[in-house]
């Protein structure tokens, strides 16, 4: 238990370099390598007065160095000034478009995971059989075609012609906002099957050539036990733990997703930042979303403790 | 084959190069890549797939070097004609033949391709081989680097490397004249510098799995050095993961063009399968479905392609994989 | 007593892309009630396939039974349902596998393991099952069963494993045992633990075993009558005794031969090509040409003068622990080894899993680092060496790995991989001149010289344990560490290639280390013996000292432990 203790401690001291690391690469594209955003925001002939005012406000005129040390304090303190465009504090900005965000992805991403487990244990089931062909095709299959296309044509025939869906826009507070964001949940799932499908089929297939599987015939378990018991509970703990890296990511909500359907999220947010050349929003988003990334690889490391016996941290 | 090949043969009057290939035939008569090729034919789909691959990129050439599809920025007919006899896929809002636009973006799916392979293989095999063959500082440096980039989501560092080198504009068409597409050039290098991680993350593994192997440490007894080891021994047994890790590079950057047409970073000055489907965003409320239709089809069978040819070089090229799939 | 199983004409094919493959053809044998049947043969022979066939087990594509009738107790389980076969298996027939590492359900407690089988036929209930199950492991000799039911299989060892395999396939007390190579993977003196085990329980639940294995020393020690099987055809069958004393198969005589024994010193060993010809008939082997003089230690101080010195040397790998991740401890594999070899001599080193004797062949060319000592060879010091010196070292002194299938790089051909070396010590003056040399070596070795183009894929084990062979060859070295070189082999190949590395000593005056487990092969290759146990040595002595009169405790334990190859009835019948 010690052991393990030390290990979060060391897990998490090795965060800082990490982070120092993603801080300087942000430092790099936006600081070092974009061009002075002092033009875009003044237009094309701007006083000399103007532009040092402005570069005074944004914190232009230190020096590199100082500026990098601005983006860690952020990443440290989670204050991240105010936006160029709207002027609001970003901070406030990741609250407001969080609970959108979370409305669509939670959902989205349990329902996509759940039916895809259980169809690649199908699969796996009836492995070489028509109906693993049959499912693996269709993946294949689903997986060659644009995610825009199947955004643009749900949202065409499922909501504009057959309404049966809204088309767009987003309302707060339950149920109201189920409206608005089952069509994106379903887009969403059909998006995640073909791809997680074929990935968790693998992780099953894997496990059924194992020597146990054979020590459990041998035993005269029935197939269904093997598969449902024995190989299940093995192919588990490389699928939680792949489901756990993953999670981060659902509060930065889906990017195509949000800014196609109008729902006011995160993913929303970075695009309207990015459009308007609003550094600071998509500085920020990029430091949260790999700070929250760092912290869930340390909490996969610890759940694999957890689901998996035999791994002890080191 | 040559059997019992003697060596007083050789010896005899031959010409320099004559006697060069028959020593090595007494060393080599067959590449096991051929061998791979061989059970790759096996495989139908698979072969089909291939073909469908070269096809694209023999179009895609083509349409590079002005012979094919060079006209499609002409008016053919009215705005918006559908699908008909005279055209095939119909017309664009001004009134420009969709196929000849279809046709036309082969060469930027293909591109992308293989520009963003071509930057992202060197930086991902070199730093991960460096990383699994040295191990030690240089490992915990290389690991170090590639979490850095990998904790910033792709799409985010996509976005952020295309956008900023779009406003770059003016001072890369100083250098490359003002006909070059900015736009392309942002979807090579954003892909080229995002999709390098997840090579490098294998051949890193694989590398290390091969070091610790018998027959390198044999080489290490025999006295071969680093160099040896790594590039004579090594590399040539991670191989195969390039190739198929190439293959699925082509997919994801073909789908990735469409992503960053749709943010307005894509493609400007030619046509190309992302922009098209991005069109639609206006054109399917008024019943215009070719052009969606159109790139779409042309994508899906590439990509399937693509993704099919994946799955049949893992198996010809990684036999320990057989069966399972 | 009647007959518990009966295997009639059984054969079983295997679709391949090549077509069928024949794995086991038109086999017959019975086990009786309460006997034991020993099937013996060499990998590939079939064995395995034919007690998964009893099992009903057989993977299914590409295998299935093409023929014959499998009775037990009456009942042919070729033509049963797959539902009967579920209510046999773990019931009435019970099976134990090879690899205890991974034969068990890494997930679930070794306890709940267990009781699934009694839960599943015996209609238990969970807390009767888990009683059972701890009694069970009580029986199979693991200390403190109620605690040792709630591990999990990685907290257990090895030979803890396998006890807890046959406590699960004893539980239901079956009818019939079948075991396929049980013993293998473990040490000899665990070996020796678990065979007497299974012996006390055969005789307790008067079970009918299957006994499958390689080794005709466990054979002699366990069956009361033999089954041997040659590529996939049964050859000889008769009872140990009769087997032991007048094998009448070539084969089986080869093989009865090709084993290095304790009791006996010859020079060479003879194989089972001695007796037979590939096509399958035999030779008649005429008593001269039967090997029987016994090696004799002698020294001679001109010919056989000091060529290697190892000091005090040592190997620690740093443990490490706290929130830094600092060295906090040593595990030593090497410890403090000091020894003398002669030039054209063979030192063999021998200890169980785990006792540093590989981490020493490979410190003593400087593959490892070692922590501290000298290793001094023909009076240079190879610890203190740069690193182009040690280059040139590398010419003088070579190693020849365990795996024959690691340690070949798979996409060179064998042409490449035995000129690499010498154009890396600028042997030869050209290509042409290399490649004379490499089909020499083929042939010296024992293979073909227009062999160069083929890839490592394309031979056998044995083969290219001869190309590494071939390899270490090439830079003409005076000095070889064999590691485990024969280990991965069959006995009969085994012994060709321990004949093969004595040819070779012969003709080139070779110095070697010989690393292995097993004492019978070090005992046969060897004229001085080093017993190894966590990291020193125990005892270093001549060969027929050490098995003769060893003098440590350790060693004594070890020699008993390995199997006497002669069956119990006739150890009883001459005392």
């Amino acid at each position: 238990m010690n052991g393990n203790l030390n290990y979060i401690i060391r897990r998490l001291i090795y965060l800082i370099p990490v982070l120092l690391g993603v801080c300087f690469l942000i430092f790099i594209l936006f600081n070092v390598v974009a061009p002075d955003p002092v033009n875009m925001m003044l237009g094309k002939h701007p006083t000399a007065d103007q532009i040092i005012e402005v570069r005074e406000q944004l914190g232009l005129n230190k020096s590199l160095p100082a500026q990098y040390l601005d983006i860690v304090k952020s990443a440290f303190t989670f204050d991240f000034g105010r936006s160029w465009a709207t002027k609001q504090q970003i901070s406030t900005m990741f609250m407001n478009g969080a609970i959108p965000s979370l409305t669509l992805t939670i959902p989205a991403f349990f329902i996509a995971t759940f039916s895809s487990i259980i169809f690649a244990v199908i699969v796996a089931y009836f492995r070489g059989k028509g109906v693993d062909l049959f499912i693996r095709v269709t993946c294949i299959a689903m997986m060659s075609i644009s995610s825009l296309v199947y955004i643009l044509v749900f949202q065409y025939f499922l909501a504009y012609k057959w309404g049966l869906f809204e088309i767009s826009g987003y309302e707060y507070g339950f149920p109201n906002f189920l409206y608005y964001v089952s069509l994106p949940i379903l887009i969403w799932v059909v998006l995640s099957l073909g791809p997680d499908i074929r990935f968790y089929r693998t992780l099953i297939l894997d496990e059924i050539y194992q020597d146990y599987v054979r020590t459990a015939k041998a035993k005269g378990l029935s197939e269904r036990t093997i598969m449902f018991k024995h190989v299940l509970r093995n192919a588990m703990i490389p699928i939680v733990t792949y489901t756990v890296v993953q999670l981060p990511f659902l509060l930065l909500g889906s990017l195509l997703l949000e800014s196609f359907f109008s729902i006011p999220g995160l993913g929303d947010m970075t695009i309207s930042a990015l459009n308007a050349s609003d550094f600071p929003v998509l500085k920020a988003m990029s430091i949260v979303s790999a700070v929250a990334y760092i912290i869930f690889t340390l909490i996969q490391d610890i759940v694999y403790t957890v689901v998996d016996p035999r791994i002890k941290l080191q | 084959m040559l059997k019992q090949n003697t060596i007083n043969d050789v010896r005899g009057a031959m010409s320099p190069s004559k006697k060069a290939d028959k020593i090595n035939t007494v060393l080599k008569d067959r590449s096991l890549w051929l061998d791979a090729w061989h059970r790759l034919k096996q495989d139908k789909i698979a072969v089909v797939s291939l073909a469908i691959v070269l096809f694209y990129a023999v179009v895609g050439l083509l349409s590079a070097m002005g012979l094919l599809a060079a006209n499609w920025n002409e008016v053919v007919g009215p705005s918006y004609a559908p699908p008909s006899a005279d055209y095939w896929f119909g017309t664009d809002f001004l009134g420009r033949s969709v196929s000849r636009k279809i046709i036309s973006g082969t060469q930027v799916a293909m591109s992308v391709g293989l520009i963003s392979s071509l930057i992202a293989i060197p930086i991902g095999v070199g730093l991960g081989a460096c990383a699994g063959y040295f191990g030690k500082w240089v490992d915990e440096a290389i690991v170090w680097f590639y979490t850095t980039f990998s904790s910033i989501p792709s799409i985010m560092l996509l976005m952020s490397i295309a956008f900023i080198i779009q406003k770059f504009q003016v001072e890369i068409s100083e250098v490359f004249g003002a006909n070059f597409d900015i736009g392309l050039f942002a979807v090579f290098i954003a892909l080229g510098l995002t999709s390098w991680v997840g090579l490098c993350r294998l051949i890193r593994g694989e590398v290390m799995k091969h070091k610790n192997r018998e027959y390198v440490q044999a080489a290490d007894a025999l006295g071969a050095g680093h160099t040896r080891k790594l590039f004579k021994h090594i590399l040539p047994n991670v191989t195969h993961i390039i190739i198929i890790n190439t293959s699925l590079q082509f997919q994801i950057a073909i789908k990735s063009e469409v992503i960053l047409s749709y943010l307005g970073l894509g493609v400007s000055g030619q046509p190309s399968w992302g922009t098209m489907i991005n069109d639609a965003k206006e054109e399917l409320a008024r019943g215009v479905y070719w052009q969606l239709l159109g790139a779409t089809i042309a994508m899906f069978v590439v990509v399937l392609a693509f993704n099919i040819l994946g799955d049949a070089l893992r198996d010809a090229l990684d036999p320990k994989l057989k069966g399972k799939s | 007593m009647s007959d518990l199983l009966e295997v009639k004409n059984l054969c079983v094919d295997f679709n391949t892309p090549e077509g069928v493959v024949r794995a086991v053809n038109d086999i017959s044998f019975t086990v009786p009630q309460g006997k034991t049947i020993g099937l013996v043969g060499e990998s590939g022979s079939g064995k395995s396939v034919t007690a998964l066939a009893v099992m009903g087990l057989i993977p299914n594509p590409p295998g299935f039974i093409s023929g014959g009738e499998i009775l037990f107790e009456g009942t042919d389980l070729v033509k049963s349902q797959e539902d009967y076969m579920r209510k046999v298996r773990g019931n009435d027939i019970a099976m134990i596998f090879q690899e205890p590492m991974t034969s068990l359900n890494p997930v679930f407690r070794v306890g709940d393991q267990i009781a699934e089988v009694l839960i599943l036929h015996m209609g238990m209930t969970k807390k009767q099952a888990w009683d059972r199950a701890v009694d069970l492991i009580n029986q199979v000799g693991i200390p403190d069963p109620s605690r040792s039911a709630l591990k999990y299989p990685h907290e257990m060892s090895g030979g803890q494993k396998q006890r807890i395999m046959i406590a699960m396939a004893i539980a239901c007390e079956p009818k019939l045992l079948i075991c396929d190579e049980p013993t293998t993977a473990l040490d000899v003196t665990i070996q020796q633990q678990v065979l007497e085990l299974m012996f006390d329980l055969q005789d307790k639940y008067k079970m009918g075993m299957l006994f499958i294995t390689h080794d005709l020393g466990v054979i002699a020690d366990i069956a009361d009558d033999v089954v041997v099987m040659y590529r996939s055809n049964l050859v000889e069958q008769n009872t140990c005794e009769n087997i032991f004393t007048g094998a009448k198969h070539p084969y089986t005589k080869g093989l009865l031969s090709c084993r290095p024994a304790l009791d006996r010193n010859p020079e060479r060993l003879l194989t089972v090509s001695d007796f037979m010809e590939e096509d399958g008939s035999e030779i008649v082997v005429d008593d001269e040409k039967t090997i029987k003089v016994d090696k004799v230690y002698n020294v001679d101080e001109e010919k056989n003068p000091y060529l290697l010195e190892v000091n005090n040397l040592s190997v620690h790998f740093p443990i490490k622990g706290g929130i830094f991740g600092r060295t906090v401890d040593h595990f030593k594999a090497v410890d403090d080894v000091s020894f003398k070899l002669r030039k054209g001599m063979t030192l063999g080193l021998v200890g169980e899993s785990g006792c540093g004797k590989t981490t020493l062949g490979r410190a003593l060319l400087r593959l490892l680092e070692p922590t501290s000592g000298q290793v001094i060879y023909d009076g240079i010091d190879i610890t203190a060496l740069d690193k182009k010196e040690l280059k040139g070292m590398r010419s003088r002194v070579q190693i020849i790995f365990q795996d024959p299938y690691s340690s070949l790089n798979p996409r060179m051909t064998v042409g490449e991989i035995l000129l690499e070396p010498m154009k890396l010590h600028s042997i030869g003056k050209d290509k042409i001149e290399r490649i004379e040399k490499a089909k020499w070596l083929m042939e010296k070795v024992g293979l073909k010289a227009d062999q160069l183009a083929r890839y490592p894929h394309e031979f056998s084990g044995g083969q290219r344990q001869r190309i590494c062979i071939a390899r270490a060859l090439a830079v003409n070295p005076e000095f070889i560490v064999c590691d485990e070189s024969v280990s991965a082999l069959d006995v009969s190949v085994q012994a060709q290639v321990l004949n093969l590395l004595l040819d070779l000593q012969e003709e080139f005056g070779l110095t070697y280390i010989f690393i292995s487990h097993d004492l019978s092969v070090v005992n046969f290759i060897s004229d001085e013996v080093a017993v190894m146990n966590a990291g020193q040595f125990v005892e270093l002595d001549q060969a027929n000292n050490i098995y003769l009169k060893p003098k440590e405790d350790y060693t004594k334990r070890l020699l008993a432990a390995i199997p006497k190859g002669i069956p119990k009835s006739l150890i009883e019948g001459q005392a």
